[in-house]
This record gives structure tokens, sequence and C-alpha cells, in this order.
């Protein structure tokens, strides 16, 4: 027993706990401090976690917990997710009519969850890390239970979320049928040389189905937009960084780690699903009025980005994974703070709202045109650096297989397409002459604060990415590919 | 393998047959039924007699959901707890620590439930 390994786990879980508690003292008029006291105690966790020296994977629990670098990356960057989501949430939680406590803790322990996926090395941690995020999020999609819309998210979310959940399930047990170990290591052994075996197959293929589904991949991402459009909007930020990053870091490890030698025979089918998942997103955004609406295809768009480096199966590839993923946390918690702030008071979110933003609020029309330019792909911010890296690792990989090329020119297809609704917010912001009769906008000190770091690490992370390349490409090597 | 698959044959016959007669009730009532003479009165429910009143599902305090959650959160304890109290005394000679360490564990979350649970006046039936 190697309890220690999960430190930062406990540490996360026993902060939930607290704030639990300490919401039932809370009065109130001091709950959004809950909220602040919970990102403060992230940002600890954060600290305490470069303590930890991973020169050499630790397993515990029996070979079903791995701390390696990879695990290590990925429990960071969620910490630094829900972090910002926190903060967000603190501006969003005046809508909640009743238990803005109980938000924050529920976003720790899906935390929690998310943290266990990225060390999960068996199927029964990957299952269980799985339904504690998504169970979490079931009520965190639906909280604001006084509005349909958001119920509706939350039922879609419950029957899709079951749907898939069972997917992942059956899937599983056929491949323990087929291998007799739910454990990676082993299964990898196994798995070497049952390339051809059916039933290993055809398990593999419905785990792949249950990830998809977390990931929003082509053609498991219907709830998506509706999930998206319904959900409070800081959960729905939470969705796109924090549920989705889960599904790749799971995705990564068990392509990667568990069974390459099926992986590798599955190359044109990841190629295939990323390709569509990319147009589909892309298309089916370009019609939108509705900017949460717009953002979920965008999101599913982005895990067809993201899928590429999947397909391309190498070390560059999922290195370009882990720091699109960081580039686009940055970005989408912006997008999301700024309507938060936009909307608060006129409770649509059709884009004419954002009409003349420029003059009511230079600061946020700014932060959003940025954010929108990153998600594009334009030089020189995060947006672009992760999506060039993605390119160059699909790339790469063209000389094994030719098939490669076509996904290139999908995804700069993509990349076209997208620019069509990503400019069309900035000439709503700066150039729509409709006039609306608008609220004063009122910025709290949190809010400028998330906003000032997370433009400044777009533009970092896309002026100077070395550093977290670096840190990228050390976590990726302990995969073991 | 072959053999071993062999050996569920009876099990999808079954299925076959289940699959044929309920589809074919459908389809046969499909084709039969409805061709007589109907009317609204002859559609209602037949209650012995007496027309029916009222809704067909009665409503009922959201409460009995909360007891009845509460309920499976006690019993999830107690599926614990048995098997935990079965192999403790084995247990309790090499592995000491992991015995009582990780039943320890779950029940203080499972106290912090609690005090939220009383906090929160889920017991208070009256509120």
């Amino acid at each position: 027993m190697n309890i220690s390994a999960s430190i930062l786990e406990i540490a996360v879980v026993l902060l939930g706990v607290v704030i639990m508690l300490a919401d039932l003292w809370t009065p109130p008029k001091y709950k959004s401090w809950l909220g602040v006291g919970s990102a403060a105690g992230l940002l600890l966790i954060l600290a305490g976690s470069f303590f930890l020296q991973v020169n050499e994977p630790i397993q515990a629990f029996g070979g079903m917990y791995v701390l390696d670098a990879f695990a290590l990356f990925f429990k960071r960057f969620f910490i630094v997710a829900t972090m910002l989501v926190l903060l967000i949430s603190v501006e969003y939680s005046k809508k909640f009519q009743s238990g803005s406590g109980e938000y924050f803790s529920l976003s720790l322990f899906a935390l929690s969850g998310m943290m266990f996926a990225a060390s999960a090395n068996h199927f029964a941690l990957l299952f269980v890390s799985l339904e504690l995020i998504t169970i979490t999020f079931y009520i965190l999609t639906s909280f604001l239970r006084h509005q349909i819309i958001s119920l509706e998210a939350g039922i879609k979310y419950l029957i899709l979320g079951a749907l898939s959940s069972a997917f992942l399930l059956y899937g599983i047990a056929l491949v323990y049928g087929a291998t007799g170990t739910m454990q990676f290591d082993a299964l990898r052994a196994q798995s070497a040389n049952m390339v051809q075996s059916p039933l290993l197959l055809v398990g593999l293929l419905m785990i792949l189905a249950g990830l998809g589904f977390k990931i929003a991949a082509f053609p498991f991402q219907i709830w998506a937009p509706d999930v998206y459009q319904g959900s409070p909007n800081s959960t729905t930020a939470f969705l796109a960084v924090g549920s989705k990053a889960a599904g790749f870091a799971l995705l990564m490890r068990l392509l990667m780690s568990a069974v390459p030698d099926v992986a590798l025979s599955w190359e044109p089918l990841l190629m295939g699903m990323a390709a569509i998942t990319i147009l589909y997103g892309n298309l089916c955004a370009l019609p939108q009025r509705n900017l949460k609406r717009l953002l979920g295809y965008s999101s599913i768009a982005h895990a067809g980005y993201l899928m590429m480096g999947v397909a391309a199966m190498s070390l560059n590839g999922s290195g370009a994974i882990l720091y699109y993923l960081s580039g686009y946390l940055f970005t989408v918690i912006a997008a999301f703070l700024v309507i938060i702030l936009v909307m608060q008071h006129t409770g649509a979110e059709d884009i004419i709202q954002l009409a003349q933003l420029h003059q009511r609020a230079p600061g946020l029309a700014g932060m959003l045109a940025l954010s929108m330019v990153s998600l594009a792909g334009i030089p020189p911010l995060a947006g672009f650096f992760g999506k060039f890296l993605l390119l160059r690792a699909v790339l790469e990989q063209a000389s094994v297989h030719t098939a490669y090329y076509g996904l290139v020119a999908v995804a700069v297809i993509g990349v076209v397409i997208s620019l069509v609704y990503y400019f069309g917010i900035i000439r709503t912001i700066y150039w729509e002459k409709q006039q609306l009769v608008a609220d004063e906008i009122h910025v709290s000190p949190i809010s400028r604060v998330v906003l000032w770091v997370c433009a400044v690490l777009m533009i970092y992370l896309g002026i100077l990415p070395n550093r977290l390349m670096e840190a990228a490409s050390t976590a990726v090597e302990s995969l073991k590919f | 393998m072959e053999s071993q698959l062999a050996q569920y044959i009876p099990v999808l016959m079954l299925g076959a047959l289940a699959a044929t007669f309920a589809f074919g009730t459908l389809l046969a009532s499909a084709i039969l039924g409805k061709t007589g003479y109907r009317s609204r009165i002859k559609d209602t429910a037949y209650e012995c007699g007496m027309l029916p009143v009222g809704e067909g599902s009665a409503r009922f305090s959201v409460k009995f959901y909360l007891v009845a959650m509460l309920f499976i959160l006690f019993d999830v304890e107690v599926v614990f707890l048995y098997p935990w109290a079965v192999v403790y005394k084995d247990m309790l000679v090499e592995h000491a620590h992991l015995i009582f360490g990780s039943m320890m564990i779950f029940l203080a979350l499972f106290l912090v439930g609690f005090i939220y649970e009383i906090k929160k006046k889920a017991f208070d039936w009256k509120s």
C-alpha cells in the first residue's frame, strides 16, 4: 500500500468536505467567500504538488493507481481549471437561489474524480473516477433548478450519461472476458498477441464509445449543444475544459499504455472520428445565434482537433494534446467569464446582446475578441500554437499512412470555416449598429484578476511556448508508447 | 471455445421466441384489433361499473423521495459493514491498519454526510 501517492486527491477531497461542512454554518451573505476559500485551498494544493517527485512511476492500491509525469501534468491542469471555474462561479453563484456552497464542494468532488482519472491504471478505477465526474456533473448541470432549460440539460445529460456508462461497463466486461485482466500493465502484455480477438476489439470499441461521450466526439456528440446551452455558465465552462480533458487523459492512457497494438490498427478509425468531428462541430456552429450553443458546437470542433493528436499515435501528437488543452483552458474560461459578466442582467444569451460592447465595456470586449481569436487559431495566441503542434504531429505521421494528409486538409478546412463564426462574434462586438438598452456592467476584483491571468497566459503560451512544451513532452514520455 | 458458445444456443432460441411473441402480439393486435364499433364510452376504463374519477396517477409528497434516498444511503453503509465485520477477525492478524483504517475513513465520510443531513433538516418530517 502506497497511499501517500494519492496525497493530492486526499487533500482535494478533504477540502471539499471542509467546504461542505463550513457551508452549513455560513450565513447566506458570506457564501461566496466559500468559493474564494476553496480556490485558495486549491492554490495551496497546486503549490504542494511541486514537492512531489515522480522520476519513477509510483504505483499504489495494487497497481490500480499510478502516479507518473503524465498523471501529475493532468492533475495540475485539473487543479488550475477547477480553481478558475470556482472563481468564475463565485461571480455566477448570485443566480443560484440556494445551495451555492454545495456548488463549490461538488466542483471539488468532481475535481477529485478528474485527478483519479489522470492516474487510472485499472478499468475499475477508470470507471469509478469517470462516474464520480459524471454524477457530480448531473447535479452541476441542473443547478438552476427553477429554470426549465437547466433541468432539461440535466435530464439529457443524465440519460445519455447513463447510456454511455452502460456501454463503457459492458465494454470493460468484454475486455475482461477476453484477456482475464483489468490492470493496464497486464493488459498491455496480454493484448499484444490478441489483436485479432473479436471479443477484445468489440469490448474496446464500446469503451471508446463511452469515452467518446465524455469528450463529445462524433458520433457521440448529440448531447453537447443542449447541455452546454442549458447548464449554468460556470458549469458549461467546467464541462468544456474539465470533463473533456479527463476524457482525453483516460483515452490517451488507455490507447497508448494499455492497448497500443490495437490502437495502432485503429488509426483509420480515429482519423475518421477526428475528421468528422471537426467538420460537424464547425459546420453546425455556423448558423447558431445563441452564444453558449455556439461555444458548445465549437467545443465539439475542438474535440475533433484534439482527436487528431490521438489519431497521430505518436509522442509528439500526445504532447500537442496536452499543450492544446492548456491553451484551450485559459481561452474558454476567459470567454465564459465575459459571457457571465455581460449577460448576467439580461438573461438572454443571443449574440446580438454583445452589440456595441466595446463602448459599454472596452476591456471585456477586447477580452472576448482575444479569446475568439485564440479559439480560431490566429497567431500569436495559444490557440494558434496548439493547432500548429497538432498539425505538425499529424504531418510527421504522413509517411506511415497517406490518409494523414487528408486529415490535415480537413483540419485546415475546419479552421477556415471556424473563422466565419468566430469573426462573426467579433464583428457583432465592434461593428453591429443596433443599439441595445443595456445595463452598466460591473466587474468585480476577482473577475478582473481571472481575466488578467487568462489573457496573460493566452499570450504567453502563444509567444513563449517552450516551458510548457517541455513539460508536456516529459509528461507523455511516461505513457511508454 | 466453440463448444462453450454452443451451450448458449437454447438461450438464443428463448430470446428469439420472446421477440417473436412480443412483436407477433403487437402485429396481431394491430391487424385484428380496432375494427369494431368504438365510442368514447366504450373506450373508458372499466372500474366495476363505477365512473372513473380524478387522475390516473395520484400525487404524493416529494418527501417520500427524500426518505427513499436516505434509505439507500444507510443501506449502502450496511452493505459495506457486514462483509467488513465478517472478515475483520481474519484480517486483523496481518493487515490491522488496512482493515481498521479503511472502515474508519469510510465512516468518517459517512458522518460528514450525516451532519449535513441533520443540518439540512432532512430528518424533519414536518417542515
